[in-house]
Formats: C-alpha cells, sequence, structure tokens
C-alpha cells in the first residue's frame, strides 16, 4: 500500500516534467539532498517475471529468470515468476528463498510458448497481479506469447511495465516481419526495455521503431564460481577442441562440418568435444562417417546445465560457430573455465570479452580455420596465459549482483514514467504501429479493457485474498526462519 | 462457545464458522453455507418450462412439457441430494483423529474418518481454482514407505470455500491440537 501511495507520488511529478526519463546532470532531480536519492533507490518493489520459459525447462532465458530473481530477492524486492504449466507441474512452486512460481494452466501451442489470443490469459494473470500487489511487470523473450499478453495485460490495468530482449531477429523473412510487428506493437507502450547488448539494442530499436532512450543495456552474466578451470582434467598429449551449443542451424553446425575435416588432415593430434543435440547432428554425424574419425570426434549428446563444466574444462580451445547471438554466454563460460575461445563475429559477439581473450574470426570455413590454427600454433608454443589467469581476469567482468544492480535502477526509472492512459495508449498505437496494425491492436486493447471491467465486476479485487508474502519487505518466511520456528504454511 | 464471525466465501456469500470446544484435545469446526434459495429454484424452474413450452408451440408435442416436468424434479433431486452442501464439519480429537463430514440439503450425510497415525499436518496451500487462485487448507496423509514424504492431501470444507481469515483461525486450532498430541 505505501509503495503505491510513493509511486503515485513520483508519478505526479514526474508528469510535471517534460521528459521525465533518464535525470540529465544538470536536471533538478541531481540537485536533491543525497537522502532523497538514497530513499529513491532503497524503494522496495514487486515485481512479477513473465515468460513462458522457466525451469523445469531448460536455457538461457530460464537460467536469467531465475538468477536475476534470486539477486533481486536478496537485494529486499519481492518477486515473483508466472510460467505456464509444465506437464505434472501447476499451480503454485516455491523455490529457494521464497522465490514463487506460478505454473499458470494456460495452453502451450509450439516450442513451449503458448497460444496467444490477447484475452484468455487476462483472469489468471490479473489475479496474480492482484494478490501479489504487483507494481512492475518485467517481461522476458520476444519468443514467448505470455509475456506478449502479461504486458498488454499489465497496461490495462495500469501497471509499469519492463520487457527484456533476449534474441536477434532478421528482417526479410515472413515470420520475422510477423514477429516485429508483434514487437512493435508490445513495446510502443512499455515504459522500458532491456537488451542484452548494444547490438541486440540497435536491433531492438529498428525492429520496434523505438525510441532508443528508453532502452537500456544489461547483459548476461555467468556464476564464475560453477566454471572453475581445471588444467589436471585436460589431456595434453593432444589438442582438444570443445564446441557446447545446439546443434541448430543458428548456431553455425554446418560450418563446424566444414572445419572438421580440414584440420584433422592438417592436425593428427586434433580431437574435437562437441557437448548438445539437435536437428543438425545428422551434419556432424556424416562427417565423422565419411573421414573416418570415430576416435577424434566425441558428441557427447545433450548436457545438463551442471555438466557443461566437466566438458569444458577437457578442452584447450573454445570453439563457438554461432551465425547470430545477441549475447553470448557459451564463450564466457568457456572463458571463465581458462579455455582460449575462438569465435565467430556475429551480432553482440565482439562486445562479449575484450581482444586479448577471444579470436575472432568471419563466420566462414576458411577464416575459421586459420584463427583456429593460429591459436593453436600458440598453444603449442606455449605462449598463451595459464587458465587460472584467464579465469580470475573474467570472473568478475559479469556477475549476477551487477546484473541485478543494474535492473533496479531501471525499475526505479520505470516506476518514475507514468502508465498511458487507455485514450493515450490508442493514439500511441495508432500513431507507431501503422494503420492497419495500429487500428486492430486499438481494437484489442478497449475490448481488453471492458473485459478486465467485466472481471472487476464478476470477481471484485475485495473478494481476492492478499498472498501472504514469501520474499520482499514484509516477508513471513524470513520472520519464522529468524525464530528458527518451521511455521510454513505452504509445503512443496 | 460459538464464534460468528463475518466471513465470507470465495464469491463473497456469507458463512459462518462455528466453533465448539469439547476438552482441550477435541474442537470441532462447523461451517454452513446459505440454505437452497427458493428464488433461484423458481428462477431455474421457470427458465426450463418456459423453454419447454415454446419447443412446445413449434412442435406440438406433448412428451416435451412432460419430460421437462421430469427433468426439473430429477434435476432438483439430485441437486440437493449430491452437489448442496449446507454444513461442513471437521471433528479434531487430538488422540485419535480427524472426522470430515458433510451435511447435503436433503439430510443425506457422507462421513470420512482419518486417523491420528496416518495424518502429517493440516496446511493451508494456494492453488488454481477455476479462473482464480484461492488458499485452502488441507490435510497431508503420511507415506507408510517414507517417513517425511506426503502420499496424497485431502483438501477440506470444498464446497463451502471459505475465504483466508477464516482458514486461518481454524488452521491455528488444529495446530495447537496437533502440537499438544504429539
Amino acid at each position: 500500500m505505501k509503495s503505491r501511495r510513493r509511486r503515485g507520488d513520483k508519478q505526479a511529478a514526474a508528469s510535471c516534467q517534460p521528459d521525465a526519463h533518464p535525470p540529465a546532470p544538470h536536471s533538478p532531480a541531481s540537485l536533491l539532498p543525497s537522502g532523497t536519492a538514497r530513499r529513491s533507490s532503497q524503494k522496495k518493489h514487486s515485481i512479477c517475471m513473465v515468460s513462458d520459459f522457466f525451469y523445469p525447462n531448460m536455457g538461457g532465458v530460464e537460467s536469467h529468470i531465475y538468477q536475476l530473481s534470486q539477486c533481486l530477492l536478496e537485494r529486499g524486492h519481492k518477486v515473483v515468476i508466472a510460467t505456464h504449466a509444465y506437464g505434472d507441474r501447476r499451480g503454485v512452486r516455491y523455490l529457494t528463498n521464497g522465490l514463487k512460481v506460478y505454473y499458470l494452466p494456460l495452453q502451450v501451442m509450439y516450442n513451449q510458448s503458448t497460444a496467444t489470443s490477447c484475452f484468455h490469459s487476462l483472469p489468471l494473470l490479473r489475479c496474480v497481479f492482484v494478490r501479489e500487489h504487483i507494481t512492475v511487470v518485467h517481461a522476458h523473450s520476444s519468443f514467448s506469447a505470455m509475456a506478449h499478453d502479461a504486458l498488454f495485460h499489465a497496461k490495462t490495468m495500469g501497471l509499469n511495465t519492463v520487457f527484456t530482449d533476449h534474441s536477434l531477429f532478421g528482417f526479410a523473412d515472413l515470420s520475422s516481419v510477423l514477429t516485429n510487428k508483434l514487437l512493435t506493437v508490445t513495446l510502443c507502450d512499455t515504459n522500458h526495455i532491456v537488451c542484452v547488448s548494444y547490438t541486440s539494442k540497435e536491433n531492438t530499436v529498428l525492429r520496434a521503431a523505438l525510441n532508443p532512450d528508453i532502452v537500456s543495456v544489461i547483459p548476461n552474466a555467468v556464476d564464475p564460481t560453477d566454471f572453475t578451470p581445471d588444467p589436471g582434467s585436460r589431456d595434453d598429449s593432444k589438442i582438444t577442441i570443445v564446441v557446447v551449443s545446439r546443434l541448430v542451424y543458428r548456431k553455425g553446425i554446418d560450418l563446424l562440418g566444414g572445419i572438421i575435416p580440414e584440420l584433422c588432415a592438417k592436425h593428427p593430434d586434433l580431437c574435437f568435444l562437441i557437448g548438445g543435440e539437435g536437428p543438425k547432428r545428422i551434419v556432424l554425424e556424416e562427417v565423422r562417417e565419411k573421414y573416418q574419425l570415430h576416435d577424434r570426434v566425441r558428441l557427447l549428446g545433450a548436457l545438463d546445465h551442471k555438466d557443461v563444466r566437466d566438458v569444458l574444462v577437457q578442452g584447450h580451445i573454445f570453439l563457438n560457430t554461432s551465425l547470430t547471438e545477441a549475447f553470448c554466454m557459451a564463450i564466457v563460460e568457456g572463458a571463465c573455465c581458462g579455455l582460449q575461445v575462438v569465435s565467430t563475429r556475429v551480432g553482440g559477439i565482439p562486445e562479449v570479452l575484450p581482444d586479448e581473450l577471444v579470436t575472432l574470426c568471419e563466420p566462414t570455413v576458411s577464416s575459421l580455420c586459420a584463427g583456429l590454427e593460429s591459436v593453436i600454433s600458440r598453444q603449442r608454443s606455449g605462449s598463451v596465459p595459464p587458465p587460472a589467469a584467464i579465469h580470475h581476469q573474467v570472473q568478475n567482468l559479469y556477475t549476477w549482483r551487477n546484473i541485478a544492480e543494474r535492473t533496479e535502477k531501471v525499475y526505479d526509472q520505470a516506476c518514475q514514467q507514468p502508465v498511458l492512459t487507455l485514450p493515450a495508449r490508442l493514439q500511441r498505437l495508432r500513431s507507431h504501429c501503422g494503420a492497419v496494425a495500429g487500428s486492430i491492436f486499438s481494437f484489442m486493447a478497449v475490448i481488453n479493457f471492458l473485459f478486465l471491467l467485466f472481471l472487476q465486476w464478476l470477481h471484485p479485487v475485495h473478494l481476492m485474498d492478499a498472498a501472504i508474502d514469501a520474499s520482499g519487505p514484509d516477508s513471513c518466511w524470513r520472520k519464522s526462519f529468524k525464530k528458527g520456528k518451521s511455521k510454513d504454511p505452504h509445503p512443496d | 462457545m460459538a464464534e460468528e464471525g463475518p466471513f465470507t466465501d470465495i464469491s463473497g456469500k456469507p458463512i459462518s464458522l462455528e466453533c465448539q470446544n469439547y476438552t482441550p484435545f477435541c474442537r470441532e469446526f462447523t461451517v454452513s453455507s446459505p440454505k437452497v434459495s427458493l428464488l433461484k429454484v423458481m428462477g431455474y424452474t421457470c427458465s426450463v418450462w418456459l423453454l419447454a413450452y415454446a419447443v412446445f408451440f413449434l412442435t406440438e408435442n406433448t412428451t416435451v412439457l412432460s419430460s421437462a416436468i421430469m427433468v426439473t424434479l430429477v434435476g432438483m433431486i439430485l441437486h440437493i441430494h449430491f452437489v448442496k452442501v449446507d454444513q461442513e464439519t471437521l471433528l479434531i480429537i487430538g488422540s485419535l483423529g480427524i472426522q470430515l463430514s458433510s451435511l447435503y440439503a436433503s439430510g443425506r450425510e457422507s462421513t470420512t474418518f482419518i486417523e491420528m497415525s496416518k495424518i502429517k499436518d493440516i496446511v493451508i496451500n494456494e492453488a488454481i481454482y477455476m479462473q482464480s487462485i484461492i488458499y485452502y487448507l488441507c490435510i497431508l496423509i503420511k507415506d507408510p514407505s517414507e517417513p517425511d514424504g506426503v502420499a496424497s492431501v485431502v483438501p477440506l470444507f470444498q464446497s463451502s470455500k471459505p475465504r483466508l481469515n477464516c482458514l486461518v483461525r481454524v488452521y491455528k486450532s488444529c495446530q495447537e491440537i496437533i502440537a499438544q498430541s504429539r
């Protein structure tokens, strides 16, 4: 309640200023006494992370949401996660530190993404937002229909919205054109957008025709304690190249299929260790058959996240052949394990690591071979830094605590911005999204608003029990843990 | 001791919670929902009959009318006998176990008894019910093969669905008794 009132004050203050977003150095905001500034940064948010992708599904977005939520909990915010039901896992679950996850029973359509009708998820999401007293809705991944839906509903309900985009897109093919249109519609009235690299920001700004000022760049992070080097577990009599990625077209597995025979012919002591699974596995198997490389190319199949490190430390060189990548976590993990990294120069990859830690090549077989050869010769001559030194250099580059701190600032800023009223929203939709899409989605927004009014009549807010906070400032878990009394009312 | 609080169920209808202390180890909680309203019965009957008359007007077949009368009668009997619950009672005896009974509008009563040795705990849990998320009280049944496992969950007050403030009161006094009997 308190935080809401404060937010109201802020909104009023923000709407007085014509450009309310980032306070410039000379703006009156910076002249305020430091006490005021500190209080605003201490303001605790109630955040709802929404995405189709969450554990038990595995991947980059899932671990990003989990790690970010844990660090935000540590900073005293209240975080709940909403995702769709995964098979048997439905209902309300609690994870470490009272992180509450709602597995809502929504129909999955394609690739773990829910069907979108813009309306059917409103009753349940409204219930979550209301009973948890959510102030900021943070949606993840543009592939997730539920994230788009949640942003749409949150704006109808007058909540502040933040969106994180995790992937790069093209502009040419039909599916990109449609997704880009949907993204334009979703993002035109979102308060703040987060991208994982500058390349990704550029891409998103162009795709969704956004004002670049409301787009922030916050990279992903790795947990350096999970990826420690272990030079003892690798075989120094030969040179091992490790590849860990899903075996799909986007990851450039066809390039890898071209590199393997060429390098194996030149260097008899070279081995490949390939972890991951996917439709392009057949390409690698063909190469292995054709050139009789069964003893030198090992395909490990799908890896659990906990096994990735044990695979990485067996190698000397980490190879990434991605054709498109917003922010490559894999090369940071590889470098963190003390490996020499060779990667393609695509998307946001050049921003990720300092030049001395990575060898960048063009995404062609010849360029990648040349890059690998130079690293192999350096490895042979022993002029590469020891793994421990590389680990030491990388471990503080990307940490989740730092990411959470920066995300918190985004929330502070998003909360200062006013949420558009329905008429303003309709105007924004029509002026930003073109005549046809704008009109269709304005119509949808009106219907959604009417549906919300209907739900408010059918199931009024005063009949919903407020959820007991498991995290955040009023957490009842932390109190009961301190007392040493296991008064946990929610098992499971 | 009878307590009457301003309790409602999750859809806002008033319900009453009665709490009786027989001994410190034996308590009875009764949640009563409002009786079947005559107006609602009349409304449903009228709508079925009007529909039947409309069909009769078109087809001029008298079996439509007689079947409509049968449908309303049978429907009403089934409703009060199997659906509409007037009272749900939870009787907890510290040394013995928990008895759950529900009294249907027709007077039928169904009772189940759970031994204390089978009960692991009583907790308030959250569930997604229809298009909303609600709190409910449930008994956790011990798994005989695993000492820490839960074999099944028995939800309480399933038809009256009280709100959290009512559940918390029942939960607290049940916990007192369970703590004493251990």
